[in-house]
């Protein structure tokens, strides 16, 4: 062993803390959980890692709960360090993986149990949600070990199955990832356990979740209106617009409150405010207080180099008056627009509020096909100014501000929420519906 | 041509006042479902029937009043009509819209609209009932004010078939630029100087009375939408409680916290506490109030019913005052005397003057007075200086009958300015007397000033202040070049429609389009949706501005006075001023955003694009 004089640089102390605090309000912590790890080139020229400390709170991490260890060689940091280590380590010598994370997804980690007698092989998890399916891929593995924390045969598989996966889940404790940055790996494990609670809120609306699934992995197109854009890891710092004071503002707390109320997983979903000419678009609009995301200034005409996300955002202001966008990944809505009212053969199309201010606030929220034609999407954004795409996420527009189109999401997921709790209390939804909602 | 939609009589009285002559006409539903009703029909009717070059007091100058589908239904607020003319105080389109009950019982007469044209020899009135129009004489009525004249045409008939009556005072009989039209008593078609059109005309009254009923075509929808806008007005605190508890003054202090409150004839926005104190919503209320009242199927009740009781044992009452008047002829005059500014407030109602284009006036009459430069203008009694109180009334009344220093107030602060050599002074745009909001506050209202189609209007030029303050979701960054123009023209447009709905303004603050939208599909049977709704406010905003051009109207009319672009006022501690290239870059940027040219033209395409058809009998 050998003992060096490691040197905690301020920017990444800050970037742990910042990510642990994060992964706490994204309830994919408990107080002491998870561990985080990023590899690193010394001055010296060699790899090191940096990993949280066991039993280190992620909310609140001191410097000192940040440890030091060769890449290749055990130091003193090893006896500190997360019991978990030599996964991450393992995980960190895959080419190309620059940071690993643990993470309780409680969500993605319910919606994997079984009660089958063990030792047995869990089924894989199939996302049937876009962000799931782009960013984990098809199917997710997911391992039963007899000893499920930091063991010799968790050491042995885990680094293997992320070899070819970002992602993978220890059944009954959480998620690994593997990732280019810790801002990827966090991002990873917020969009899993998105994808869990996509799937386990679809199971409390009595959705035929494995039917579904085989009808997406049969068909993905039919049933994704598009795959999210790629992950991006290197232009977070990046901001266009540092003169617009006050619109400035209005992105940080509107990427706050998206963040913080679960509208929408980390650095996923986009906002824009449009000029005359130019559009301000946040490519990543769920962004925690302390973590930035990029903030483009980009000409309002078409690009070719337009991702499919920004595109959408042009063609919406093109063809109406709207001056902001929000678009959000919501679980909640996810789930619902796959409901069926009991013994309906075709999928709802439209979810109606059943709660006293969803009721007033809007009549219904259309939910739109995946194919929806550009024409239909756009009339309904006239005319209800939020929708629910199935496989698209939700839509919102406003008249005048972020803060305007910042509310429908907000409100969807609440309308969600009410509907999903009446639903699993055995209450009759059609019962409790508006008259007013059948003429939309 | 086809049959009268639901939500409309299919009816339009057109009366050539030259000839006394009157007649029916059938209304186009085409009109109907790319005009709407209100401002956007009234505008349609207008652009089709004036000349643009004509002489805002001649004969030629054409008056249309219209009403909505939304009017004669449950809707909140929906009993509000709308005037459009050729205005003389800015010889541009005159758009004006109105409380009180006279819309309402316009179209239960079983008319969609009324457009008025030439002049009649002597004093004349109208009146209209089912199966009715009438050109009367009015010497009777001549020289009466608002008040007398209202009593004399509405009394002496039965409870529930009392009829209403719109007319203009001496004001407009005295061809004031500013003169107003009033109905019950104190709601005014106030600016623009509608009341001198009438004037011109030697039009003193409009009678209606009637009780037909519109059809509803579906009213499942229509009541969905009632309910979440009856809903949502109860929820908002400016329409659940600040209009009704403290009416428009309850503004006062709030504007005054955003920095936004004029003082001296807009020289900055700094006021003591204790002064505002004196005259704000809360003192209205506790000292003056007698009761708070509602238009017309108004829940809000923004209405001020006061007294002033006189040193001398005496007692008047009236209405008001609101905030405008509270702030342009309180603070922006240098004062702060309640009393003085509401019985001048109540001279301005009973005689038929704006008091927002009155107070704008005395105020730069009060400037160039401490700047020494008023000279002949003092041989005509006009020496004032800030803080005369006690002058308010007396001016109003002068300026009403054109007597004294009110002949020289009566032509409105830019010819009394540009008499002085000082037209800067004049804090005005298209010669139009701005609002209590400084501009210098808020980009958004700035650029609202300089575009709106009647001049410095906040009505017609969006009501920005509700978004610098009360905006709740919808507030908007107050300095923001970029968001300004598209958010200005949004709120435009929001306004377009509340005037061609004939519903109030402050509904604004509960919610937007879509409750409308059902209502009016549920009413008519007609696609209004919102998507159809946009097209319409748009259609409506670039025909107005095609008016404007052919009157002839250019991008030079669409800036602030120099005082907003040369001398900052400190908002937050921060000096703010809406510099020339600021106003330059937001004109140009609302423009394209418009779909005009670069002079603020609508272009060619842009009118086929929104099917604006050429003036009716006139190729393109």
């Amino acid at each position: 062993m050998t003992r060096r004089a490691w040197t905690l640089g301020e920017e990444i102390l800050t970037l742990f803390r910042s990510i642990g605090r994060a992964s706490l309000l994204y309830d994919i912590q408990d107080s002491h959980s998870g561990n985080m790890a990023v590899k690193i080139r010394g001055a010296d020229g060699a790899d090191m890692i940096l990993i949280t400390a066991t039993g280190s709170q992620k909310g609140d991490l001191d410097p000192s709960q940040i440890c030091f260890l060769s890449a290749t060689e055990t130091d003193y940091g090893y006896y500190k360090a997360s019991s978990e280590t030599d996964i991450h380590q393992r995980i960190l010598a895959i080419p190309g993986a620059g940071a690993s994370m643990h993470a309780h997804t409680k969500d993605l980690s319910i919606a994997t149990m079984d009660d089958l007698p063990k030792p047995a092989q869990p089924a894989d998890f199939i996302p049937i949600d876009p962000l799931g399916r782009k960013h984990l891929g098809d199917h997710v593995h997911v391992d039963w070990f007899a000893v499920p924390s930091g063991s010799p045969e968790m050491a042995a598989l885990i680094p293997k199955r992320l070899e070819d996966h970002p992602a993978t889940v220890i059944q009954g404790h959480g998620t690994f990832v593997r990732a280019r940055t810790l801002t990827e790996a966090f991002f990873l494990q917020c969009v899993a356990n998105n994808a869990g609670a996509v799937v386990r809120t679809a199971r409390k609306l009595k959705v035929d979740v494995e039917a579904l699934r085989l009808e997406i992995q049969a068909d993905p197109a039919a049933h994704l209106a598009y795959l999210p854009d790629a992950f991006t890891i290197d232009d977070d710092a990046c901001c266009d617009f540092p003169e617009e004071t006050e619109i400035l503002r209005e992105f940080h707390k509107a990427g706050a409150r998206v963040f913080e109320s679960r509208l929408s997983p980390f650095q996923t979903g986009s906002m824009s405010v449009r000029g005359v000419h130019d559009i301000l678009y946040a490519p990543k609009a769920s962004m925690p207080r302390d973590l930035r995301s990029p903030l483009r200034r980009l000409p309002l005409r078409p690009a070719e180099t337009d991702t499919g996300e920004l595109a959408r955002h042009k063609l919406i202001y093109a063809e109406t008056d709207f001056q902001t966008i929000m678009h959000c990944w919501l679980p909640e809505a996810e789930a619902h627009s796959h409901f069926r009212y009991p013994g309906d053969e075709a999928v709802s199309d439209r979810i109606v509020p059943v709660d006293a201010e969803g009721t007033f606030m809007y009549l219904v929220i259309p939910v739109l096909p995946p194919d929806v034609d550009e024409e239909s999407f756009l009339k309904k954004l006239h005319e209800y100014k939020v929708v629910v795409v199935r496989g698209g996420g939700v839509w919102a527009v406003g008249h005048q501000s972020l803060s305007e189109v910042l509310h429908h999401p907000s409100s969807v997921r609440e309308i969600c929420l009410y509907r999903i709790g009446a639903f699993e209390q055995g209450l009759d939804l059609r019962k409790m519906e508006p008259k007013k909602a059948k003429k939309w | 041509m086809s049959a009268a939609p639901f939500g409309f009589f299919g009816k339009i009285i057109e009366i050539d006042l030259t000839g006394g002559d009157a007649r029916v006409l059938p209304l186009d539903t085409a009109l109907v479902a790319d005009y709407l009703g209100g401002r956007g029909l009234a505008t349609r009717l207008f652009y089709d029937a004036v000349d643009p070059q004509c002489d805002p007091l001649g004969p030629d100058n054409v008056v249309v009043i219209a009403a909505s589908p939304l009017i004669g239904t449950t809707a909140p607020t929906s009993a509000r009509g709308h005037m459009v003319f050729k205005s003389p105080l800015t010889g541009v389109i005159g758009t004006s819209n109105s409380g009180g009950g006279w819309g309402h019982t316009f179209k239960s007469a079983g008319y969609d609209a009324l457009v008025i044209k030439g002049k009649a020899d002597s004093p004349v009135w109208i009146d209209i009932a089912p199966g009715k129009i009438e050109v009367l004489p009015a010497h009777h009525l001549w020289g009466q004010d608002i008040h007398a004249t209202n009593d004399e045409l509405t009394s002496g008939f039965e409870a529930g078939s009392r009829p209403r009556a719109l007319c203009i005072g001496p004001g407009g009989e005295n061809l004031v630029l500013y003169a107003v039209v009033g109905n019950d008593k104190n709601r005014v078609y106030g600016r623009c100087g509608g009341g001198a059109v009438w004037g011109s005309k030697n039009l003193k009254a409009i009678r209606v009375q009637g009780k037909e009923k519109i059809q509803i075509h579906d009213k499942e929808r229509y009541q969905s939408g009632y309910d979440q806008a009856l809903y949502l007005l109860r929820q908002a605190p400016v329409t659940k409680r600040l209009m009704r508890e403290l009416g428009t003054a309850g503004l006062v202090e709030l504007i005054n916290v955003i920095n936004m409150l004029p003082h001296r004839n807009f020289q900055d926005c700094t006021h003591r506490p204790e002064d505002l104190e004196r005259m704000s919503g809360e003192t209205i209320a506790k000292t003056i109030l007698e009761k708070a009242a509602g238009c017309y199927l108004c829940p809000i009740g923004c209405q001020r019913h006061t007294r002033i009781d006189g040193d001398d044992g005496s007692t008047q009452r009236g209405e008001g005052p609101e905030y405008e008047t509270v702030v342009l002829m309180g603070p922006d005059c240098g004062i702060y005397d309640l009393a003085a500014i509401t019985t001048a407030n109540y001279r301005c109602n009973e005689l038929g003057i704006d008091t927002i284009s009155f107070g704008g006036t005395v105020a730069c009459a009060m400037e160039l007075g401490e700047r020494g430069l008023l000279g002949a203008e003092k041989e005509g009694g006009l020496d004032l200086r800030f803080g005369a109180a006690a002058e308010l009334e007396k001016l109003a009344v002068d300026t009403a009958h054109r007597r004294g220093a009110g002949a020289l107030l009566a032509e409105g602060s830019y010819r009394l300015a540009e008499r002085c050599g000082r037209a800067d002074l004049s804090m005005t745009v298209k010669k139009l007397e701005l609002p209590a909001y400084d501009p210098r506050a808020s980009f958004t209202q700035a650029l609202g000033y300089m575009t709106s189609p009647s001049g410095a209007c906040h009505l017609r030029g969006g009501y920005a202040v509700s978004l610098a303050f009360f905006g709740g979701t919808k507030e908007i960054p107050r300095f923001s070049l970029l968001q300004s123009p598209i958010a200005i023209r949004n709120m435009q447009n929001t306004g377009i429609l509340q005037d061609s709905l004939g519903v109030c303004r402050f509904t604004g603050y509960a919610f937007g389009s879509d409750p409308w939208s059902r209502m009016l599909t549920g009413v008519t049977g007609m696609d209004f949706s919102v998507f159809r709704l946009e097209e319409i406010e748009n259609r409506v905003a670039s025909l107005e501005r095609l008016f404007n051009v052919e009157a002839g109207a250019t991008a030079a009319d669409d800036a602030l006075p120099p005082r907003f672009a040369e001398t900052p006022i400190v908002v937050a501690g921060e000096e703010k001023m809406v510099s020339e290239q600021a106003q330059e870059r937001m004109r140009r940027d609302y423009y394209s955003v418009r779909g005009w040219d670069s002079e603020g033209r609508p272009t060619r395409a842009l009118l086929e694009d929104l099917a604006i058809a050429p003036r009716a009998g006139r190729a393109s």
